[in-house]
Formats: C-alpha cells, sequence, structure tokens
C-alpha cells in the first residue's frame, strides 16, 4: 500500500467522529426540508378550508410541524457549535 | 347463504311448533335448560381451574385404573352416566383433566350406570335427581350473589347441576304421554333382524327420553309384563347404550375442542362396544346364563338376568378398549382437529420463517400488522361504525351523528376469537425465535413488536368497557349525554381513521405525525373535561352520569395511547434514529395541547 493512501485511512479513521456528525447534519436537514414541504401543503389546505373544526385541526398539525422543525434546527445548530469546538487548535 | 336462511328456518321451525304442541314446547325447554345447565357448569369448573379441585382430579385421574374407577364411582352414586359424561366434558374442555384421563371417566361411567339396571331389576329403586333441582337451584343462587370467586364458582355448578337435572326433568314431562302409549309388543321380532330393529328402538328411545335409565325403566317393565321377549329386551338395552352417546354430543356442542374430541371417543367407545355386543350376542347371553347359575340367579328371573347382560356386556367393552386408550387418544388428536369456528389464524407465522433474525422480525411486523387490522374492525364495529364508513371520506361526526343503534356485538368474544388468540400465537413465535441464535438488533426489534401486539391487546381490552357503557347511554335520550358519547365516538373513530392512513402511507414524516394525533387527543380529553364540568356547574347533567362519561373518556384515552405507541413501534424503521430527536416530548405535547 502507498503511503499516502495509508496517510488517507489514518485521517478518515481519526476523523471519524466528525463524519458522523456531518451525517446527522445532512439527514436532519432532509428531514427539515421535507417537513417544509408538508408544513407548504398544509398552509395551502388551511387557505382553501372553510370549515371551522377543520381548520383547527390543520392549525393544530401545523404547530406541530413548527414545534418539530424549531427542535431540528436547533439540533443542527448544536452540532455545528460542537464541530466547530473540535475544529479549534488545541492549546 | 345456507348460513343465512339455516337461523330463519330453524327459529320458523321452532315457532311453528310451539304454537301447535305445548308438549314439543316443553321439551325444547328442557332442551334449552339442559345446554344452559351445561354452559354454567363449565363457567363453575373454570372457576377452580388451578385450585384445589385440580389437584383432587388429577390425582384421581392420573392413571387408568383410577379414572375408570373414578367414572364407576360417581355414576353409581349420581345413577346418570350422561351427568357424568357431560361433566367430564367440562373438566377436560377446560383443560382440569386430560382427554385420556376423560375417556378412561367415560369407559368407567358406563360401567357405572350399568348399577341403574341392578337397583332397578334387583329393588326397584332410583335415586329420582329432578327432585333436587328446586333447592339446588336456590342455593346456587345464594352462592352466586356471593363476592368471593370460590363461591361463586360453586354457585355456578350448583347452578349448571340444577338447570341440568331441570332440563331432563321438563324433557321427560313432555314425553310422558308418548311413553305411556308406547306398546312395544306390537314389534316383536326374533332372529337377526329383531336384533338390529330392537336396537335401533333402543336407541331411539334413548334419544327422546335422553336418559337410558329411563329406557331401561321401560325395558325392565316391558320384560316383566311379557311386552317384549329377553332376547328382544338385550337388544333394546345394546339400543339404550349407543343413544346415551347423543346426550354427550349435544352436550359437546357447547364444548371446545377437547370437549368435542372426548364426546367422539365416547362414541367410537359406545359403537365398537355395541358392535361386539351384537356380533357376539349369542355368546355372552350363554355366559350370562353360565353365570347367573353361578349366582344363584333363578332360571326364570330375566330381569337380573338382563342386569348382568348389561352389566357383562359393558364390562367387556372396556376390556376390549383398555389397552387401546393412549392409541384412540393420539388418533382423536390427529383426526379432530378442526378449530373452533372464527378463530383468527396467523398469517405470517410459519416455521421457515424461523430460519434467519430478519425473516423472524419481518414475519412478526406483518402479522402484528394483521392483529392491528382485526383490532380496527373490532374498535370500529365497537363504536358502531362500519369499517368502510372510517376507510370513505365522509364525515365521522356525522355518521356518529346518524347512528340509529349501538351494534349489539359480543367484544368479549371476538376479543378471544380475533385479538387474543393472535396475540398467544405471536409470543409463543417469539418464544421460539429467541430459542434459536439472533443478533441484538433483531432481539431489540422483536421485543419492541411482542411490546405493539400487547398494545393493542390493551386497546381492545378498553373497548370492552366502553361498548357495554355505550350500549347503555350511547344513544340516550338526554340531548347532553347523547353529544358527550358522540363526541367520544367521533374522536376514536377519527384516530381510527388516521391511523388506517398512516399504515397505508410510507414516507420519512409517517413516524412523526403520530405527534399530531397525540396532541389532538390529550386536545380533545380536555375539552370534553371542561365540558362536563361546566355542565355539572349548571346541573345540565347528573353528575353521576358525568362521572360515567368521564370514566369512558379515560377509556377512550387509553385505547388511542395505547393504538399510537403500537402504530409507532409498527412505523418505525431501523434506521430512523434521525427523527427520534424530532419528536415532541411530553412537556412539548401538553404545552401544544393547552396552547389551542
Amino acid at each position: 500500500m502507498k503511503a499516502n493512501k495509508l496517510l488517507e485511512r489514518v485521517k478518515q479513521f481519526l476523523d471519524a467522529d466528525r463524519n458522523t456528525q456531518l451525517d446527522k447534519i445532512r439527514s436532519i436537514r432532509k428531514v427539515l426540508k421535507e417537513l417544509k414541504e408538508k408544513e407548504r401543503n398544509l398552509r395551502d389546505k388551511l387557505e382553501d378550508e372553510k370549515d371551522s373544526e377543520a381548520r383547527e385541526s390543520l392549525q393544530l398539525r401545523l404547530d406541530v410541524i413548527y414545534a418539530q422543525r424549531k427542535k431540528g434546527v436547533d439540533r443542527v445548530q448544536e452540532l455545528k457549535e460542537a464541530l466547530k469546538e473540535e475544529a479549534k487548535p488545541k492549546d | 347463504m345456507l348460513k343465512k336462511i339455516s337461523l330463519p328456518l330453524v327459529l320458523a321451525f321452532l315457532a311453528y311448533a310451539f304454537w301447535v304442541s305445548s308438549d314439543f314446547t316443553e321439551i325444547a325447554a328442557g332442551i334449552a335448560l339442559f345446554m344452559f345447565g351445561m354452559l354454567c357448569l363449565e363457567d363453575g369448573f373454570k372457576a377452580f381451574t388451578g385450585g384445589t379441585l385440580e389437584t383432587i382430579l388429577r390425582k384421581s385421574t392420573d392413571k387408568l385404573w383410577k379414572s375408570l374407577v373414578f367414572g364407576m364411582t360417581s355414576t353409581t352414586l349420581m345413577q346418570s352416566s350422561s351427568l357424568v359424561s357431560l361433566i367430564t366434558v367440562s373438566f377436560v374442555s377446560s383443560e382440569m383433566i386430560t382427554l385420556a384421563a376423560g375417556i378412561g371417566i367415560i369407559m368407567g361411567a358406563n360401567i357405572g350406570t350399568t348399577t341403574g339396571a341392578w337397583l332397578i331389576a334387583g329393588l326397584g329403586l332410583k335415586v329420582d335427581i329432578a327432585a333436587y333441582a328446586m333447592p339446588v337451584l336456590v342455593f346456587g343462587m345464594v352462592f352466586m350473589m356471593q363476592k368471593s370467586k370460590t363461591h361463586k364458582g360453586i354457585g355456578y355448578l350448583m347452578l349448571g347441576f340444577a338447570f341440568l337435572f331441570l332440563g331432563i326433568h321438563f324433557m321427560k314431562e313432555g314425553f310422558e304421554s308418548f311413553q305411556q302409549s308406547f306398546d312395544l309388543s306390537e314389534y316383536g321380532m326374533t332372529g337377526f333382524a329383531g336384533l338390529m330393529v330392537f336396537t335401533l328402538i333402543g336407541m331411539a328411545i334413548t334419544v327422546i327420553m335422553q336418559s337410558s335409565h329411563a329406557t331401561l325403566l321401560i325395558i325392565i317393565t316391558a320384560l316383566s309384563a311379557g311386552q317384549v321377549s329377553y332376547e328382544n329386551a338385550l337388544a333394546l338395552a345394546i339400543g339404550a347404550n349407543l343413544g346415551s352417546t347423543i346426550t354427550i354430543i349435544l352436550g359437546s356442542i357447547a364444548a371446545n375442542l377437547g370437549g368435542k374430541r372426548l364426546a367422539a371417543s365416547h362414541v367410537l367407545f359406545n359403537v365398537i362396544t355395541a358392535a361386539v355386543a351384537i356380533t357376539f350376542i349369542g355368546q355372552i347371553a350363554w355366559t350370562v346364563d353360565q353365570l347367573a347359575t353361578f349366582m344363584g340367579i333363578r332360571d326364570d328371573d330375566f330381569l337380573l338376568k338382563l342386569a348382568l347382560f348389561h352389566t357383562l356386556f359393558n364390562v367387556l367393552g372396556v376390556l376390549l378398549l383398555m389397552p387401546w386408550v393412549p392409541k384412540i387418544e393420539s388418533l382423536l388428536l390427529r383426526y379432530i382437529q378442526f378449530k373452533p369456528k372464527g378463530i383468527e389464524q396467523p398469517l405470517y407465522l410459519v416455521p421457515q420463517a424461523l430460519e434467519t433474525p430478519a425473516t423472524v422480525v419481518s414475519a412478526v411486523k406483518q402479522e402484528v400488522k394483521h392483529l392491528f387490522e382485526n383490532a380496527y374492525g373490532l374498535l370500529a364495529h365497537g363504536l358502531s361504525l362500519k369499517r368502510s364508513t372510517i376507510d370513505s371520506s365522509e364525515s365521522l361526526s356525522e355518521a356518529v351523528k346518524y347512528t340509529r343503534r349501538i351494534f349489539p356485538i359480543d367484544v368479549e368474544d371476538l376479543y378471544e376469537e380475533k385479538i387474543k388468540s393472535l396475540h398467544n400465537e405471536i409470543v409463543t413465535f417469539i418464544a421460539d425465535a429467541q430459542l434459536r441464535e439472533s443478533t441484538q438488533a433483531a432481539t431489540e426489534e422483536l421485543y419492541a413488536l411482542r411490546q405493539a401486539s400487547r398494545d393493542i391487546v390493551e386497546a381492545v381490552k378498553g373497548m370492552k368497557h366502553l361498548h357495554t357503557n355505550l350500549s347503555q347511554h350511547g344513544l340516550s335520550t338526554n340531548l347532553a349525554v347523547r353529544e358527550r358519547y358522540d363526541q367520544i365516538r367521533t374522536h376514536l373513530a377519527e384516530v381510527l381513521r388516521e391511523l388506517r392512513q398512516l399504515m397505508a402511507t410510507d414516507d420519512d414524516l409517517t413516524h412523526l405525525s403520530l405527534d399530531a394525533l397525540r396532541v389532538e387527543s390529550q386536545k380533545a380529553r380536555r375539552k370534553l373535561i371542561d365540558e362536563l364540568d361546566e355542565m355539572i356547574r349548571h346541573r345540565r347533567i347528573a353528575a353521576s352520569i358525568a362521572t360515567s362519561i368521564m370514566n369512558d373518556e379515560a377509556y377512550v384515552t387509553d385505547i388511542v395511547n395505547n393504538l399510537l405507541d403500537s402504530v409507532s413501534i409498527l412505523l418505525k424503521k431501523p434506521q430512523e434514529k434521525v427523527e427520534d430527536s424530532l419528536h415532541l416530548d411530553e412537556k412539548e405535547l401538553t404545552e401544544l395541547a393547552e396552547k389551542n
């Protein structure tokens, strides 16, 4: 095995934790995107809905999605912070 | 089609027969009481399962000879082989004794019953069990009203006996006129034809009288009056034995598979014994003569000789078949395998699925989904809504509002047939799978799936209570009460509709959608309780009814939570760790419910 290939493997091994966290961020962002799409659909439905009970139910769903999205965004922030901390040169 | 028309036909026939014949009414009432008595006996014995009675029974029937002695003694004491046979069917049905022990008791009962012939012929005595029915009924009812389970069990047993006695009594009363007009001497015949005809007559009389003792009484009276010859009387006695099997067949209609197997063994035993007796009637009659001389019975004392014949051919039957009992038991177990109608069979739990951890998980998951489908149907009907209504897009609140009747379903029965049986199979399958090599992930998934199955079972259990109360108050004429129950029904129906749709769609967000259902459920609960408080304050509803509605609301909350928990497990994909972090926790859900 060539030296640089070997070095690449060592780097991958040392960065394993970082990679996992990046994967996590990517997955959460994917779900957040889908939630956003769902939220948009529900908003469209809410605009067309006349029945008060049905409107109430749609609004509740929107609130739940909003809370879930907020939770997701916070989680992404946390992960990013953690990555930045790791990247800082150690004294 | 046949099933649909058979019930109205039977009912129409019964109604017509009741109209034209009061005797028939009495006989039919007798049969109804008799079968009801059987059900009571079964309930009674169930109360003692696992207790002292089981230990006594097991100890006195753990060997074939003990079962034989038990059957003989109890029949001699009770003077009714039918009764002992019926009780044995109950024992086997409630799995208190094994099938082999049951066969032993039945064989013993066949010998025990011959003591009746000796009593009638020798002493002219017969214990009249019907006379005990009334006091036993009263005592039984007093015991039934007690709180203790043992007392209740004793009460059921006593009621069971009383109804059996009463049933037999009614049947006999109804046939009294028939018995008086039946003249056997008109049918005197000899030779093989005579033997066959009189066997059939004996059988027919026993079927009609529901008691081989009663038939023996007729035979002995007829023989002493010279209405039938000794030879024909022997054939009648064989027929009486065959006829008594009908009683046990009747009793086994209400019994489970074990009871039906025992009934089959009884028929087998009596038919073989009768066949042997008919084939060797000459030889047996000769032996009777020899034994009679030896015992000091006069040559012309046909009554005692008949009793001796009765005993001899029954003992012969037992001796012939005793060595074959284990073989008969295994044959019955193998061939009488039909499953009671309606019991749900697993669709995916096949032995091949046990091969790998992945196939086990997949099969169990499919089966739990199957269980969910069954629970969905049962819950929909429990709400008095059709599955098609919930599956459609029509307004559920409208469907609930215009409900005219609560579906008269037996939730307890359906629970046993469609839910519990399947849950048992799932638990057994998982236990079998755990004996094999598995992965950590598969073990965890199986654990979760078992919990999902249990959640579904719990949800249906909640419906048992809810349905009882819905039947009473669901369509109340008090508008305030009706509206609250409509609210409860609509809420559960909406959850069922949502869950069905979620189970059908399979995108990444399905699992997260459950949070909205949880918030909605909490919100619906708050709304209902607030409204009830308001109504109690303004005296628009009695506090007692309000608390009943609150209880029912609690059942619905439990049902919904259990369903959501189970569906959450069923919809979860192994890789879905990310979505987990987006789920709202208990505090966040409550905050949202309060906000809206």
